[in-house]
């Protein structure tokens, strides 16, 4: 530690405040990777600053050291031009720094306001059920966020888990709050009741932290927004005096130009069916039927994209497809060389084995093994190995996947948990795409993944059924993706198909059948 | 100043050798100070342990902990806790016995008057000479097919025993730890039952205690010489050592085993069942430990299946626990278990040197049991659960 860095050298010159929190010199290294190289920082009070970043910049390392979940390799925290040491998210919390994680972490069975009181014991700021119900109702009414305190949290929307979070980190009086890919999974109009929340934040003098992978969501909100590539800052920008395009230049550097790839070629001649559904019903983990009589069929070298309000039955029917939720009614066929095979709970070995991809939903904890490395995540797959694992065969094809997928990753046999999360998915992108020989079941397949990588991943699929003509059921949050990647668009409602459009169909009126 | 307690990234390997290390030396240091405090100097105590690492007997249990180290592993690196090896090697014993006695050999009352016609008799033995109820125990079978089935039902008696808690882990989510720890004393009952009234020998021995006939000489395992060893037990502890090793690396299965430690969802969303391979796990891992029970019953010092008078010192002399030792000084890695296993038989059998000499030296602390054997096993554990934290994490000064 040097006697400078307590001297904060760079400050921002147009800002006669003094940051509320600096961030000096920092470093970070996990084995074969440095995930921070010399990061300084300045956040002002008052502003929304976004911070922006690829797969694997450093943006999560950065946050999580912030809220004193990690501690740096070298380097200093200010908050309040006072240095600080932080150890655990109670200290970052202290100083007055919330997180809204993009996954709630709430406890199903207990109400909102108990669940609350729960993580506020440790503050002893309030922490009766009672106080928190009152408060949860003022602040609610206060910025404009309607939520009963005596529900429980599993009757909650994802949106609203979301919520209660932005509540809590109000209850711990934040003066900054810190969104990590918080409004990635949302849908349109709640994110703009996000954003209104921020801006009406700010109003009365908060400060929000945005961490995105996302360049729209940084540009539409935020006052500056300061770019990382490869754990190194590439400059903050005033987002009113900066442009997409520049954006984009410092967030990718020279391999912006994959960027534009254009169109996607769509050669194969759909013909034949591949994959027969009829009259499918599936239940829930509730036990009640979340897919009601759905039937379709994909052809070869089709893609088959289901979009609808997430919890509408398309994550049953993608896991039914799979052979990981029981048919309680209807069938699945598969044809292929001429032959037709009924997989209707078949077992999901049998359904790999014949060559169906998967990628789940919640892909990075449970399409990959952290504590195993990407060699053994490969191997594991029952397409790729049989009862012997040939090592050399794995090997050749992971470093070829690593290659292919520009995987960022010191070698292939380093264990996943180094990588950073658009890695991870990466790999099991790569994995499942080279067992679909005939299919691919997918449920958002490029969650959490950069622009970058979202533009290759479904570049992949898109080839995959275009030249070898694997077909494709896909599932996903994000309706830009199905418009985009679909020769086929299904709308689902309350468990039921109830529309289906051609590739090129007009959004607003997929939009209209999705929510009426 | 603090201390910050940071989680690390990678384990170190200064760390995964010296821990175990570290451990035993920590461990036996405190022991010296709990036998100082009973009045037993410390040379007396290191002299003990030291003759262990000399001791022929040693390489007994040397070969009965590769084999119940192999077997923990096996279960442990798949997350599930199988602290049951005892009870899977009770049943070991009782299936490797029912063989014995009633398959491979069967013993049976004679007159006393033709007593002296078997004496020469080939596959016959007298196992009990009394004047007036004398037994014999015929060979109904070649006696390595007989060593051949009792080892082999053994195994599947313990795998079978195994299963339960599986069963329960796999499709109820019944905790692993607390079922296997409760069957192994089920087990010693179930035991104490069979060897009562089902398997209750003949002779005026078995008549007077609660116990089995001898079993017939010709199905004792082959005794090394100048050892307390067997030949079977050294080839079965090489094969499961070597066999598992080569499992784990290359099978799938093996593989399979390991991912269900880390992440059991990735299994299933790949299409693999993944509470088959919980029932997998715990199979082989009891069916490794009923081995381990057969070749304990069929050594020369043994050949017999006695009721347990007190739960602690059943007849499996509680390998099943010690060999959790084994298994974590080894950190999981099946590849350095031959070594940690040595260590702790070596102050297994020196701590029971020791005991004995005690006993012998200071008749006025009339300690009994096994009770001082233990103290050594039971320091290096508790002293190695401790340390294991900084193998996982690291301790750092900030200012």
């Amino acid at each position: 530690m040097s006697i400078q860095s307590f001297f904060p050298s760079k400050r921002d010159e147009l800002s006669v405040l003094s940051p509320i929190i600096s961030v000096r010199n920092l470093w970070k290294s996990f084995p074969g990777v440095v995930a921070l190289k010399n990061v300084s920082l300045d956040i002002f009070p008052g502003e929304i600053h976004a911070i922006l970043g690829e797969n694997g910049a450093g943006k999560s390392t950065l946050l999580k050291i912030l809220y004193g979940i990690y501690v740096p390799d070298k380097g200093e925290l200010f908050f309040e031009g006072k240095k600080v040491v932080l150890t655990s998210p109670q200290d970052a919390v202290k100083n007055g720094l919330v997180l809204v994680s993009q996954v709630p972490q709430l406890v199903d069975s207990l109400t909102i306001a108990e669940n609350l009181s729960l993580s506020l014991r440790q503050f002893s700021y309030v922490s009766s059920v009672k106080k928190v119900s009152k408060f949860l109702l003022e602040k609610g009414r206060e910025y404009g966020v309607r939520i009963d305190p005596d529900i429980e949290a599993w009757k909650l929307s994802y949106t609203q888990k979301q919520l209660v979070e932005i509540l809590r980190a109000l209850l711990l009086n934040a003066r900054v709050i810190a969104f990590d890919e918080a409004t990635t999974l949302l849908p349109h109009a709640e994110k703009e009741r996000l954003y209104e929340f921020m801006k009406l934040f700010k109003s009365k003098g908060g400060t929000i932290l945005l961490v995105t992978h996302k360049i729209p969501e940084a540009m539409e909100v935020s006052d500056r927004i300061t770019i990382l590539r490869r754990g190194e800052v590439v400059g903050t920008v005033k987002t009113g005096e900066t442009t997409i395009d520049q954006v984009r230049y410092m967030m990718f550097g020279e391999r912006l130009t994959q960027l534009n790839s254009g169109e996607y070629e769509r050669l194969y001649k759909k013909d034949s069916e591949v994959l027969v559904v009829k009259d499918l019903w599936v239940r829930s983990d509730y036990g009640v039927y979340a897919v009601r009589g759905v039937s379709f069929s994909v052809r070869r070298g089709e893609i088959f994209g289901i979009a609808g309000v997430a919890g509408n039955g398309q994550l049953e029917l993608i896991q039914a497809l799979a052979g990981l939720r029981r048919v309680e009614k209807g069938s699945i066929y598969l044809r292929y060389n001429g032959n037709e095979i009924n997989i209707t709970n078949k077992g999901s070995m049998l359904i790999r084995r014949l060559g169906i991809g998967y990628i789940p939903d919640e892909p990075v904890k449970k399409g990959v093994s952290l504590d195993n490395t990407i060699e053994e995540n490969i191997a594991v797959h029952p397409k790729l190995s049989k009862f012997l694992i040939n090592w050399r065969g794995i090997k050749n094809l992971a470093s070829n996947l690593v290659k292919e997928f520009n995987i960022v990753t010191p070698s292939t046999s380093t264990r996943a948990k180094v990588l950073s999360g658009g890695n991870l998915m990466k790999v099991l992108v790569a994995r499942e795409l080279t067992v679909s020989k005939l299919a691919l079941v997918a449920y958002n397949p490029t969650r959490g993944l950069d622009e970058v990588s979202t533009r290759y991943v479904r570049k992949l699929i898109v080839n995959k059924a275009a030249n070898e003509g694997m077909c494709a059921v896909i599932a996903s949050e994000d309706l830009d993706e199905i418009i985009e990647i679909s020769d086929v668009i299904a709308v689902m409602n309350s468990g039921s198909i109830v529309g289906i459009f051609k590739s090129g169909a007009n959004r607003e009126e997929i939009e209209r059948v999705m929510v009426s | 100043m603090r201390l910050i307690v940071v989680k690390r990234v990678k384990t170190s390997n200064m760390y995964y050798i010296g821990i175990p290390i570290l451990s035993i030396l920590v461990g036996l240091a405190i022991s010296i100070l709990i036998f100082a405090s009973i009045g037993v100097p410390p040379d007396l105590f290191v002299g003990g342990i030291i003759s262990g690492f000399q001791s022929p007997q040693t390489l007994r249990y040397f070969a009965l902990l590769v084999m119940l180290g192999v077997a923990l592993t096996l279960s442990f690196r798949a997350s599930i806790w199988n602290v049951g090896a005892e009870g899977q090697m009770i049943w070991g014993m009782l299936a490797g016995g029912y063989i014995a006695l009633f398959v491979a050999a069967q013993s049976m009352y004679v007159s006393p008057s033709e007593l002296p016609n078997y004496a020469s008799m080939p596959g016959v033995e007298i196992i009990d000479a009394s004047p007036y109820a004398p037994v014999i125990s015929v060979l109904l079978m070649d006696p390595s097919l007989g060593k051949l089935l009792m080892i082999l039902f053994g195994m599947l008696a313990g795998g079978l025993w195994a299963l339960i808690p599986a069963v329960l882990k796999a499709y109820l989510d019944v905790d692993e730890v607390a079922t296997t720890l409760i069957l192994n004393y089920v087990a010693y009952q179930l035991f104490n039952h069979l060897v009562s009234y089902n398997l209750r020998g003949l002779s005026v021995q078995a008549k007077q205690f609660f116990r089995t006939d001898r079993i017939n000489s010709a199905l004792f395992f082959n005794l090394i010489p100048g050892t307390s060893v067997t030949i079977q037990e050294v080839v079965m502890a090489a094969i499961f050592f070597v066999g598992v090793i080569l499992m784990y690396k290359y099978t799938t299965i093996g593989l399979r085993l390991k991912i269900i430690g880390s992440n059991p969802q990735l299994l299933r969303s790949v299409g693999v069942d993944e509470r088959r391979y919980i029932l997998l796990a715990m199979f082989l891992s009891g069916m490794l430990a009923g081995a381990a029970g057969v070749s304990i019953f069929a050594n020369l010092g043994v050949g017999k299946l006695e009721k347990i008078a007190n739960v602690v010192s059943p007849p499996t002399m509680n390998l099943g626990y010690t060999a959790i030792l084994v298994s974590w000084l080894s950190m999981l890695d099946t590849r350095l278990i031959p070594i940690y296993a040595y260590v702790v038989a070596s102050l297994f059998q020196g701590s029971s040197i020791l005991q004995s000499e005690i006993n012998l030296l200071f008749p006025e602390l009339s300690l009994t049991g096994a009770a001082l054997t233990y103290i050594p096993i039971g320091s290096i554990l508790i002293v190695y659960v401790v340390l294991r934290v900084l193998t996982d994490y690291s301790i750092r000064i900030r200012r």
